[in-house]
């Protein structure tokens, strides 16, 4: 396997549109719920929400990776959304967010670990702004995806 | 100058990876070898080994979170810092360190 076996387009919208935090991560996983990732959306971004209260998700550079185990997940993946325009999120920078990186991770990884180390290099690819910045302005799952 | 880090935030999904790319990065660009330890969900990756401990001038706890074997670095400079430091401001940081090791 490799990263971008766990970069499934059903979970993917790069033509994004919400209003706000909210929005998009209750529409992210929507996404995942009907792709079979989540089992239930309300409780799952509950425990999406309680991260966020645990600190910054907004890295910089307009991504924000919303994350955080919830017992809702029954198969580790990542929903990724994309957006024209920037939405308030609380960042390291100070400028909002337009690009989402939504982690689905469950709270019993023993036999997650494959996909989970995925998620990983996912993480460590968004820490490279050469990188970031081919996201911000990839048009296509295919751009996207070439990134990886 | 050698740096050794490891990184460990409060969910071990995802900071803890970004941080790690960010310290690479940061300080191959700026000249020095590095080398990071993750302590996330998955378990301990790239493990700090005592040779790698023993050569390097300093050690970066990118922590969030209580980590395990910091019995190792007893004795080594050591700077401890949040991961969104490291995920903010790099290249800031080690430039920090090159500055207090030069004083």
């Amino acid at each position: 396997m490799n990263v971008r076996d766990v970069l499934d387009e059903r979970v993917m919208d790069l033509n994004m549109k919400a209003a706000d935090k909210k929005e998009a991560i209750t529409y992210l996983a929507g996404k995942l719920k009907d792709a079979g990732y989540i089992a239930d959306v309300e409780s799952y971004v509950e425990d999406i929400y309680l991260r966020e209260s645990q600190g910054q998700t907004g890295i910089g550079n307009y991504v924000a990776i919303p994350h955080g185990k919830s017992d809702s997940v029954t198969q580790v993946g990542i929903a990724i959304g994309k957006m024209e325009n920037e939405i308030e999120w609380e960042t390291l920078d100070g400028n909002g967010v337009k690009l989402i990186f939504l982690f689905a991770v469950g709270n019993d990884n023993e036999n997650a670990k494959t996909h989970l180390r995925l998620l990983a290099e996912v993480a460590r690819t968004l820490g490279n702004d050469e990188a970031v910045d081919k996201l911000l302005s990839a048009k296509t799952v295919e751009d996207l995806k070439a990134v990886f | 100058m050698k740096i050794v880090a490891v990184a460990a935030c409060t969910s071990g999904i995802a900071h803890t990876y970004i941080a790690k790319e960010k310290l690479i990065r940061a300080a191959e660009s700026m000249g020095h070898t590095i080398k990071v330890e993750t302590q996330g969900t998955i378990g301990i990756e790239d493990e700090l080994t005592a040779q790698d401990v023993k050569e390097a001038d300093i050690v970066i706890l990118a922590v969030d979170i209580a980590i395990t074997g910091t019995e190792r670095f007893e004795g080594k400079p050591t700077i401890k810092v949040p991961t969104n430091v490291c995920v903010k401001a790099p290249k800031q940081l080690i430039q920090k360190i090159e500055n207090e090791l030069n004083k």
